[in-house]
Formats: C-alpha cells, structure tokens, sequence
C-alpha cells in the first residue's frame, strides 16, 4: 500500500500549473461566454440560460447529435472486432505478424489533415488508383452527392486511420497469455468461440477500454476529417456536432458557439465519468475473483 | 495446413487495405502534377521534392514543425516526470480527482476550447510562434505522459528508491542520477506518444497560426489554391510522415506499454 502524503501535492505543481493555463483557464472561460450574447469581445451582456434552452430544444442540434452517434456506432462496430481479429491473426503469423504490427501503425502518425487529401486522390475517379479501379468496374462512385457514399469514404477512411491502435492494443494484451491456458482448453475440448470468450477477451478487456473511450471521444468530435472530405453535405448529410460547432464560431455567435462547447463538453465528460466506473468495478470484481 | 491459406490472403488483403493510400501518396509525389521548367505534367521526376526546398515558406514549416514538437515533448517529460513520481509513490488529498480532471483534458475535442485558447494566447503574444502550440499541446500529452511514466515507475520496486535517499541523494538528484536511467524504456514510449500526438493535431495548430509559424500541416493547407500542385502537396505529405516512421521503429518493442490507463 502506498503512503499517504500530502506534500506530494508539491511534485505536480509544474503539471497543475501548466493544466490550469491551457485547460482550466480556457474552459472557465468557455462557461462563462455560455451564459453572455457577445458580439464584440467588450460588449458582452449576460443572458443566463437562454443559449442552453435553444440549443436543447433545438432540431438542427438532435439531428447533428443523431448523426455524431450514429458514426461512432458505426466505426466502433467495424473497428473494435476488425481490430481483434486482426489482431488474432497476427499472432499467429509469428514474425510476419510483428512487422505486420509496425505497418498498421503507419496511419497513426499521418497528420489529421493529410488523411483526407490522402483518400480524395485516392477515389478520384481520373488519376487515383481506387477511383480508375471503380470507373472501370462500373462502380458511380460519387462522395460529393450521394450521402451514404459520404458516409462509407468517411468510415472507410476513419477504419484505415484507427485500426492500428485498436489491433496494437488487442495484441499486447493477447500475446501475454501463456501457452498453457490455451493447451488445457484444447484438453477440455473448448470450442474456438468458447477460448475468444473465457480466455482472450478477459486478457484485453482493460486495453479495449481505453480504446473504446479514445475511439468514442474521437470519432463523436470528428472534425478535421470530415470537413475536408464534404464539408457536411450533400445537404448537412454529414454535418457532425463539430461541424456545427465551427460554423458557429466562423459565423461570431460566440455565446452560442460556447455554450455549444459547454454541451459537448458535458457528453464527453459524462461518458468519461461511466468509463471510470465501469473500469473500477471490473477491477474490484477482478480483487474480489482472486482473494 | 489448410488454415494457412485464407491466413495469407487475409494478412495480403491488410497490407493491401494500409498501402493502397500511401502508395497513391507517393506515386502522385513522385509525379509532375502542373508542368514545370523542363517537366511536362504527368512526368515521373524529383520536381516535387526540389520544388520544397526551394521554396522558403515549406523549408521553415518543416523546422517550425520540429522546433514545436520538441520543445512540446520536452515540456511534458519535465512536468509528468515529478507528477508521475507522486502518483506511483504516494496517496494524498485529491489524487483521482486530478487523474479524473487530467482524462478529462485528455479527451476534450480541441475545437471546444480552441476559441478561449486563441483569446488567451493572443494576450500573451503566443500566437504565431512554435511556443504556443507546444503549450497548448500539453493539454492533451501532459495526462498522457503522466500515465505512461507511472506505470513505468510503478514497476521499479520502492527499495530502490529508498536505498538511493540513504546515499544522502537529494530528489532532484535521484531524479537525474538514477530513475531516469532506471525508466528510460518509459521515457522512450512517453517521448514517442507526445510527440506522434502533437505531430498529426491541426485544430490547435490552425488558429494558433494566422500568419507565421506555421507548421508542416498548415504549409500544405496553404498550397490549396485555385490551381493546386498535388504532387508539391504529396511531397510534403510524405516528409510529414517519416519523423513518424522513425518514432515508432525505435518504440517498436514497447509500443503497447502506453495505454494502462489510470484513474
């Protein structure tokens, strides 16, 4: 057990002070341009939670939160189970799997705003290799108007991007699993579901938490990506919650591009707030099961 | 036996499904895309990559890049290093809720906080310089590299410390003399997340530079004009990637370490 000591406060000084400068300073001021009409920095007049109710009640706001979702549904689904299996089959290929491993981690360092380019040029119907390649098989690949061609680019881009996180995290917590567990399940004639579900998934639960708060808050904020693809269309097709957020900044409305913030903000935190709990219980459970 | 072959055709569809777009990339940047002096469009050449250095704005981008990503990873292995050290060897008053404020940073989508960030920055003249966007990347490396330093002191036993105040070392003295050294595969794959994370971010990066110190990212932003050269565009891309490529051959072993989360 650790010693209690507050003077320990003293060792986080440098990191409390750099935090309150970029983080908290920041957010207390987006809490407080969330309750003012601001249209110059120097004139702001407060309006309690007028900002709030309309963007609660708001049509434009369920419809972008609808959409936020429904993409992070959508990538974690694909994601998530791709990535085990992938990286399923990576163990097993030994060698070949490890450097495998290194290249599925290439997309992570490509900066934000190169994926898109990247991908554009990639499905450009007369000089990208996937584009000639769909043109010639017939396929009327078109991301600009059909909406759920937007939607498959985007999904398909955001897989390429995150896969190499989900696969190196699932890897490291299934290569720790000695051999022996898997030969006394082969004795006991455990089926392959049956080894996944009582003998790997239990090992990479912890890392597929992480992976699943870090693939969530990323995929429900996405910005970077998706507004270079389509900008939001065809017709607010793909217009996300942060989509809408910066055309409020873009357009002044400063109060109610804060209190916008401030709500996004809340969602985050309070999925955060789950994800903490949930991984306490599993780990006071996981005490419990040993003692 | 038979298991093998829709192993390989798997493992050939991956590879293909992560290379097609990089291979794209490099193919256009080794392509003449707008006919230059002596090339004519649609040629393979070097055009591209001679056309980044001789043009001042890429070149600077490039070192604004560094100098940024540097001095962000270096703030962050200065300020977790001791924070760290308290979160591995101590409980005190407050200790999850720092560590539930510090995911809550972690995980805050830059656009919530880049209008206030932008204000704040302005009064302090960081805006347009390399300097305040290596701030403002702590917001988001800093818990980071808290986390991976202290699951990586957590491993050393408390002895060892110990041992080391009894020889009359002071806390900074023990610091440089033994722990770094003791945790220096934790400072690698610390040093290797901050600087992968601070590499590819571009909100922050955007409104921090309206019109000087630009990174690499914002140099490529600026080349979409209304008759862009995407081979120009695609060199950048591929030497945007290769410090990346470096990062994560010299972690290639500890790679996986990074993410024991810690609340």
């Amino acid at each position: 057990m650790k010693p209690q000591d507050n003077r320990a406060w003293l060792l986080l000084l440098p990191a409390s002070a750099l935090m309150a400068f970029v983080g908290l300073v920041p957010l207390v001021t987006v809490l407080n341009f969330s309750f003012h009409d601001i249209f110059m920095l120097d004139s702001m007049h407060w309006v309690g939670a007028e900002w709030y109710e309309s963007i609660i009640t708001s049509p434009a706001f369920h419809a972008s939160l609808a959409r936020s979702l429904l993409f992070s549904a959508l990538a974690l689904g694909v994601q998530l189970p791709l990535g085990i299996a992938v990286a399923l089959m990576l163990l097993r290929a030994g060698r070949l799997g490890r450097l495998m491993l290194l290249l599925v981690a290439v997309p992570l360092v490509v900066p934000w705003n190169m994926i898109p380019i990247m991908w554009l040029s990639l499905v450009n119907p007369d000089t990208g290799l996937a584009g000639q390649a769909m043109r010639a098989l017939g396929i009327a690949f078109d991301y600009k108007f059909t909406a759920w061609h937007t939607w498959a680019l985007l999904v398909v881009m955001d897989t390429w991007h995150w896969l190499g996180l989900v696969v190196i995290l699932a890897y490291a917590g299934l290569s720790g699993i000695p051999p022996a567990y898997h030969q006394a399940a082969a004795i006991d004639g455990a089926s392959r579901w049956q080894r996944f579900r009582f003998i790997e998934l239990p090992r990479i639960m912890g890392a597929l938490f992480i992976v699943i708060l870090l693939r969530f808050v990323d995929s429900f904020m996405i910005y970077t990506e998706a507004f270079a693809i389509n900008a939001g269309g065809p017709n607010g097709a793909t217009t996300f919650l942060s989509l809408a957020l910066g055309e409020e900044i873009k357009g002044f409305s400063y109060g109610s591009a804060a209190a916008h913030a401030m709500v996004y903000f809340l969602i985050v935190v309070a999925v955060v707030r789950v994800f903490v709990t949930a991984t306490d219980q599993r780990k006071r459970s996981a005490e419990r099961g040993m003692a | 036996m038979i298991r093998r072959i829709p192993t390989a055709l798997a493992l050939v569809a991956l590879a293909g499904f992560i290379l097609l777009p990089l291979a794209q990339t490099i193919l256009l940047s080794f392509t003449a895309t707008l006919p230059h002096d002596g090339v004519t469009e649609g040629e393979i050449s070097l055009i591209n990559y001679r056309n980044i250095f001789a043009s001042p704005a890429l070149v600077d981008s490039l070192r604004n890049s560094l100098v940024y990503v540097l001095l962000n990873v270096a703030l962050c292995l200065i300020a977790g290093l001791p924070a760290a050290y308290a979160f591995a060897r101590y409980r005190f008053v407050g200790d999850r809720h720092f560590l539930f404020l510090m995911l809550a940073f972690r995980v805050t989508p830059p656009v919530v906080l880049s209008l206030p960030i932008f204000i704040l920055f302005a009064q302090f003249g960081l805006v347009n310089s390399p300097v305040g966007i290596a701030l403002v990347h702590c917001l988001f490396n800093l818990p980071i590299a808290i986390w991976i330093l202290e699951s990586f002191i957590a491993a050393v036993p408390r002895e060892f410390d110990e041992t080391a105040f009894l020889d009359g070392h002071s806390l900074p003295g023990f610091f440089l003399r033994h722990l770094i050294p003791a945790i220096a595969p934790g400072i690698g794959v610390a040093a290797f997340f901050c600087f992968v994370f601070s590499w590819v971010e571009v909100v922050f990066a955007r409104i921090l530079t309206v019109t000087d110190g630009k990174p690499i990212t914002m140099a490529i932003n600026a080349l979409f004009t209304f008759q862009t050269d995407f081979g120009l565009v695609m060199a950048m891309t591929i030497f945007s990637l290769l410090p990346g490529l470096a990062m994560i051959w010299f972690v290639r072993n500890h790679i996986a370490r990074g993410f024991v989360i810690r609340t």
